[in-house]
């Protein structure tokens, strides 16, 4: 009986849910040999396409793909614009000319974690909710500054007590513009529940950066789990 | 009638081979992970009049397959090397003689430097180094203008090396891809223009030479326009026998050419389930022919533009439209028997051709096409473009109607 006194709220719950919250979270993850934290959404791209096998930092990297699914789906949309058939074809190109290989292909978010965690430079993607034990997650910059930016004070946001009770979590995307001096200038709410990101503005607002030569504008996801 | 069971055979074996789940094969050689990956495609064609591409396609032709392998693995982060063998039957012109299609040692120092060495495939406008490879084009039969099938070996692959990079471009200018390379290009006897002066009573035992050149590419701030431009020099030498008829001594012929060259200019624009390509080529070939004293210079040039729309994930559909013409002009001794083409209204100096096509994926590693050509003209004159007398001893008419089928898998 309690929980039908809920219904409305979980009704009005799912309606605020954006469309696009839809689509699969990911999260770009990398061995710990690559060194940095941040990539660009143009180089991570470029290392997909094979047209980069080191970082701008001279890390060595190779990419790991999954077979298929919504993650895998939502990766080449979000980052390469092509669709599954593009991408093949892309690398069939590359195979059958001579000019670079078929890449590591794995059917699933655990498979691919524990090849990236073994593989030295691997770089690949997961569903936002997997489990990331080994490897590190890399954060997604616009890439107009290739100055890295690393959190000094970070506040974690207040989960909202309803949300959490009725199991409502997942991962909210943020546009961050970071001042030189390193406090958050701007903070939009780029995808994800609108009342999780709320709390995730509101935390981030008060996030303090390492200083930089310029302002810079970084992706942050901020993973709202409601069974830690 | 050994080589039609041959191509039934390999017809039924490649639509078998698509019926099962293929996936590419890999394996350890010295600890080191090998990806093995092939392909092939067995093609019919059917003509109403002239036959084409050397088969005999008035009566309908399966002489249309191919197929290749390779092999390749990673040495060093930054070193790679790989090979693949390639064999053909088109006609008159393969005829199962394998070749070596590329084997490439390439070391990448940076993202906007790196080096091949070895038979590397030549990088010319589009779909050079591709055009063999059916599954993954729309077309069954690529714009013979620019592509023709028949004269693969011209542009295909060189002996030597390759500079290559791509740049990212600041302020989001896109990003930049070049290739300059070198080497020595080296003509199959059973290609098109060795087939094409056996017409001559010439019989080459090597067409070959220097081949130089670049390509720079542009993938432009407009999501999904690449526009580019390549250059390509040559230095060919053409040996053999002359055979002036029937009784007479064969002597020795030699052609050398003075100064070949490539221009293309090229554009591909995808958006969404659309893509536009379109492709300007020009080649000047002039050459000095022994022992008659003959020059000849041919200025063959080509066009097309073309579009494909994916109706479904498993149809697209497509057409172009492709005009091809060629000049030839003959000074020396020799000259008053070859004389100058300079009319390309004439049919045998070009070739209009109106392609509908469309294309059936079947899985991921099985496609089937069906194509239809409308060609005005049949371009043979000094140069061949897919039309030859051997293969027409009736003469020409001049226009001509093909139904082409094909099908390939690939792992």
């Amino acid at each position: 009986m309690k929980n039908l006194r809920l219904l409305p709220l979980v009704a009005f719950l799912v309606l605020l849910a954006p469309v696009r919250a839809r689509a699969a979270q990911v999260k770009i993850i990398a061995n710990p040999s690559v060194s940095t934290d941040a990539i660009s959404g143009r180089e991570l791209k470029s290392v997909f396409l094979e047209e980069k096998n080191s970082l701008s930092d001279g890390s060595h990297v190779e990419p790991v793909l999954l077979k298929s699914g919504p993650v895998h789906e939502s990766f080449l949309r979000q980052y390469l614009s092509r669709t599954d058939d593009d991408l093949r074809n892309y690398y069939r190109v590359l195979v059958f000319t001579g000019r670079g290989s078929m890449p590591k292909e794995l059917g699933s978010d655990a498979e691919v974690v524990a090849y990236v965690a073994g593989r030295k430079g691997a770089i690949g993607y997961v569903s936002a909710e997997a489990g990331v034990d080994g490897v590190k997650t890399l954060a997604i910059t616009d890439g107009r500054s290739p100055v890295e930016r690393r959190v000094i004070t970070r506040i974690e946001p207040e989960y909202p007590e309803t949300l959490k009770r009725l199991n409502i979590g997942g991962i909210v995307r943020l546009q961050v513009t970071i001042a030189p001096k390193g406090n958050v200038e701007n903070v939009q709410l780029l995808g994800g529940n609108p009342i999780l990101g709320e709390s995730a503005v509101a935390a981030v607002k008060q996030w303090v950066y390492a200083t930089a030569p310029s302002r810079t504008r970084i992706e942050v996801s901020v993973p709202f789990n409601p069974q830690p | 009638m050994s080589r039609r069971i041959l191509n039934l055979i390999l017809g039924c074996a490649s639509v078998c081979v698509g019926l099962t789940p293929m996936r590419a094969q890999e394996f350890k050689l010295f600890e080191r992970t090998v990806q093995v990956h092939g392909f092939a495609s067995q093609g019919f064609i059917y003509t109403n009049d002239n036959n084409w591409l050397t088969m005999n396609t008035s009566q309908g032709s399966a002489a249309f397959t191919d197929f290749g392998l390779n092999m390749s693995t990673q040495i060093t982060d930054k070193f790679r090397i790989g090979a693949q063998g390639y064999d053909r039957d088109l006609g008159q012109l393969g005829q199962y003689h394998p070749s070596l299609d590329w084997a490439v040692a390439d070391y990448r120092f940076k993202s906007w430097f790196g080096i091949r060495g070895g038979k590397v495939k030549t990088t010319l406008g589009l779909f050079t180094d591709t055009q063999d490879l059916d599954f993954l084009h729309q077309f069954a039969l690529l714009p013979q203008s620019v592509y023709p099938t028949d004269l693969r070996d011209a542009t295909l692959a060189h002996v030597g090396g390759d500079i290559y990079g791509n740049i990212l471009l600041q302020h989001h200018l896109g990003d930049l891809a070049y290739t300059v390379y070198a080497g020595h290009r080296s003509d199959s006897k059973y290609s098109g223009y060795s087939y094409f002066l056996t017409k001559y009573g010439v019989t080459s035992s090597s067409f070959a030479g220097l081949q130089y050149g670049s390509d720079l590419r542009w993938s432009t701030p407009l999501k999904g326009l690449l526009i580019g431009a390549s250059r390509m020099n040559e230095e060919i030498t053409d040996n053999g026998n002359l055979s002036l008829g029937p009784g007479i001594d064969f002597t020795s012929y030699s052609a050398v050419s003075r100064a070949d060259w490539t221009n293309q200019f090229y554009g591909e624009y995808v958006i969404r389930k659309l893509q536009v390509d379109s492709e300007y080529r020009r080649y000047l070939h002039d050459q000095i022919v022994s022992p008659d004293s003959l020059e000849t210079i041919s200025d063959v040039r080509g066009w097309y533009i073309s579009g494909c729309y994916r109706i479904t994930k498993r149809l697209a559909l497509g057409s172009y439209y492709s005009r091809y013409s060629i000049t030839s002009v003959a000074g020396g001794a020799a000259a008053p028997f070859f004389p100058d083409q300079t009319d390309t209204s004439l049919p045998a100096n070009h070739v209009y051709d109106k392609v509908i096509s469309g294309r059936v994926d079947l899985n991921k590693f099985w496609s089937a096409k069906v194509e239809g050509h409308f060609m005005n003209g049949y371009g043979n004159s000094s140069f061949p473009d897919g039309f030859y007398p051997l293969a027409n001893p009736g003469g020409f008419k001049p226009n001509t109607n093909a139904l082409v089928l094909k099908t390939s898998v690939n792992f």
